[in-house]
């Protein structure tokens, strides 16, 4: 029991369930399973991103073309939909084209991180921009909404069990896997080893550039998951759509406790971390604030989970440290 | 190692190569209509958008080019591929530098354009703005789709008729905070209610959906919840409108909350049609770009527009006392029966 109390995902996970307690307190509607549900179907996207970003961002890179790679998918599965027979099996090709995509664009920065050694903001960035570049080329930032779309992808995307949206359940399925196998796979421990210390992680003989690439296919199969999540939830394809998202997914990633410079981070943490910032945005409009403060609000709060998670982080190491010098 | 290390030059190469085919492409691609040589003595006009490859500009694009085509002149169609004043300054240059007679351009920053209009001018360019107001002492012509404020008060009554009631609660969605032309909508609109329906009560400040539909449902949703009074949505920016009629669609709540919004057509027919977006109110882009190269045109041949001229397909203007200002007219409202009708 002390030791979940004292787990590196008890501060931010303190965090939320004071946020609920003072929004339930505020506003009758957030503690309903309606807006709850709600909250986790709008952020099930980043959910998704940021997972497979928590790989890349314990191994010390980062991946800056999250958001352009799931643009890149949704817009191909879109412009697919649009030719595609409405029968069972134009979902389950849907579901086999868009992970490979993603992987293919996500093991080409991989590649290029880990073989000719550019640092990964580089590599990414450049990425993210021939990807907006191309995908501007190619639709010329038309709009695709659903009318075309084959009617059992509007069937699915409206799929419920027991009242939750399939969506959320791709986030958890997504969330629950990736946990997998960073606890009980070779790879997975592999990537926390780097992570801990990459100059040991070398020396026992783990392939740091096999991991690099693992990690960053990774990120592009989850990129081309979500962008099937993203899809279902916006029922259309706006190449525009997700701008600037990549920034709320590392966002969510640091917050959950992740360290930006690598080496730390879980998964549990992770996706505290998107739900944190996922109420924070319901609950500014719930809590009636005025909509030029909404976006002091979010930083205040932003800034005070970072600094009491990381006063909790100083605090086990230094306890840490004593015991070692003891032994 | 080397044979690798010279594989992956060879393909760097190919690559950038096909790049550089593609970029160029794309940079003539929006240049449709230009006749090759220069010996030909008809009249050459610029018109640049803010940005090319987006549904908006590519209607507009279309209009220009049928306007090319059917007063005998020759236009050229292009612009920055991102909203971008440096990238625009660039495309203007290489305009003065082709010996354009006119240049119609629809600043991303009036001021950041300035030294370059003025540059323009003094090679004896004719300047004119569309869409959004350059420089004002510049320009011989402003032309605008719409009376702005007339706009804002014509989609307020639209509301208020929807709602089929003029007293209730109401929310603004807008694309962004600091958006020029959208605030200068939204106080309009503001205006209309509080000097014709004291009865409706705003329930909170504009909410921003950063110009992204996602957005747009989200808040949307959170509206729904927090004000359960809530009886209708004003909808500023193309996408805002989109999201939240897809919340209302999804909750149900046609026949309880009303939705006008600033849409396109095309993208809002599949919300017009249940009622989940109760009209999408714009302009016609086409034909702006069609009223921009016929007065360049008129300019150029040294005739300046009249009030209440009329323009072949375009119809009526509205020229401004100050004799530069042009309203193309008002705006179209596009609802369920229509939509169908219009191609962007």
């Amino acid at each position: 029991m002390k030791s979940i109390l004292k787990s590196k995902e008890m501060s931010i996970a303190a965090i939320v369930i004071a946020l609920c307690i003072t929004l339930t307190f505020v506003s009758p509607v957030f503690l309903t399973a309606d807006n709850l549900l709600d909250v986790l179907k709008a952020n099930s996207v980043i959910g998704i991103l940021a997972v497979g970003m928590t790989l890349v961002i314990i191994t010390g890179g980062i991946d800056v073309s999250v958001a352009a790679v799931t643009s890149a998918v949704c817009v191909i599965i879109g412009k697919l939909m649009q030719v595609m027979p409405d029968h069972f099996s134009s979902l389950l090709l849907l579901f086999l084209i868009a992970p490979l995509l993603g992987i293919l664009l996500g093991a080409i920065n991989g590649v290029l991180v880990a073989k000719i050694r550019i640092p990964a903001i580089v590599v990414t960035l450049g990425m993210m921009s021939i990807i907006n570049g191309l995908v501007l080329y190619i639709t010329n930032g038309v709009y695709l909404n659903s009318t075309n779309f084959p009617k059992v992808f509007i069937q699915f995307a409206n799929i419920k069990v027991f009242g939750v949206s399939v969506i959320i359940l791709i986030f958890m399925a997504v969330a629950l896997f990736t946990w997998y196998i960073l606890k009980y796979t070779l790879i997975g421990r592999e990537v926390l080893a780097i992570g801990g210390n990459k100059e040991s992680a070398l020396r026992v003989g783990i392939n740091f550039d096999k991991v690099q690439v693992f990690v960053f296919s990774y990120m592009g199969l989850l990129a081309g998951i979500a962008a099937i999540a993203q899809t279902a939830y916006t029922k259309s394809v706006d190449p525009n759509g997700m701008l600037g998202l990549e920034l709320l997914v590392i966002a969510g990633v640091v917050l959950g406790g992740a360290n930006i410079m690598g080496g730390r981070g879980t998964i549990m943490g992770t996706v505290l971390g998107v739900l944190l910032l996922g109420i924070v945005q319901n609950g500014l409009i719930l809590a009636k604030i005025d909509t030029f403060w909404q976006k002091v609000f979010t930083g205040c709060i932003i800034l005070l989970a970072v600094s009491y998670d990381h006063i909790q982080y100083k605090r086990s190491q230094e306890k840490l440290a004593k015991i070692e010098v003891e032994a | 190692m080397k044979k690798f290390l010279g594989l992956l030059a060879s393909v760097v190469l190919v690559i950038s190569m096909l790049a550089g085919c593609v970029s160029q492409e794309s940079a003539t691609g929006g240049s449709k209509g230009k006749k090759e040589g220069s010996g030909n003595d008809k009249i050459k006009i610029a018109v640049v958008p803010k940005l090319i490859g987006i549904p908006y500009f590519n209607a507009s694009e279309k209009g220009v080019i049928e306007a090319g085509k059917e007063l005998g002149v020759d236009v050229i169609y292009t612009g920055p591929t991102e909203a971008d004043a440096a990238q625009q300054v660039k495309v203007i240059e290489d305009l003065i530098s082709q010996n354009v007679d006119v240049i119609a351009v629809a600043p991303n920053d009036a001021a950041s354009l300035t030294p370059v209009l003025k540059k323009a001018k003094d090679k004896g360019i004719i300047v004119m703005d569309w869409d959004t107001p350059a420089d004002q002492s510049l320009v011989e012509l402003s032309v605008h789709q719409i009376d702005d404020e007339a706009y804002g008060r014509h989609i307020a009554k639209s509301l208020i008729e929807k709602m089929g009631a003029e007293e209730g609660e109401i929310a603004i969605l807008t694309g962004g905070l600091s958006a020029a032309n959208l605030n200068t909508w939204i106080d309009a609109a503001k205006k209309e209610l509080a000097e014709k329906y004291p009865g409706i009560k705003l329930v909170t400040d504009k909410i921003a959906t950063d110009e992204k539909q996602q957005v747009a449902y989200q808040k949307t949703l959170d509206l729904v919840k927090s004000y359960p009074n809530l009886k209708g949505i004003m909808a500023f920016s193309t996408p805002a409108p989109l999201g939240a009629a897809q919340a209302i669609q999804e909750k149900g709540l046609q026949d309880k909350i009303a939705v006008v919004g600033t849409a396109l057509p095309t993208d809002s027919a599949p919300y017009l049609e249940d009622g989940s977006l109760d009209v999408a109110i714009l302009w016609e882009p086409d034909k702006l770009g069609f009223l921009t190269v016929a007065l360049a045109k008129a300019l150029a041949e040294g005739k300046k527009p009249e009030n209440g001229q009329d323009i072949a397909k375009v119809g009526k203007i509205e020229l401004w006392e100050d004799g530069k200002t042009v309203i193309m007219g008002p705006p179209t409202d596009f609802t369920k029966e229509n939509a169908k009708d219009f191609n962007f």
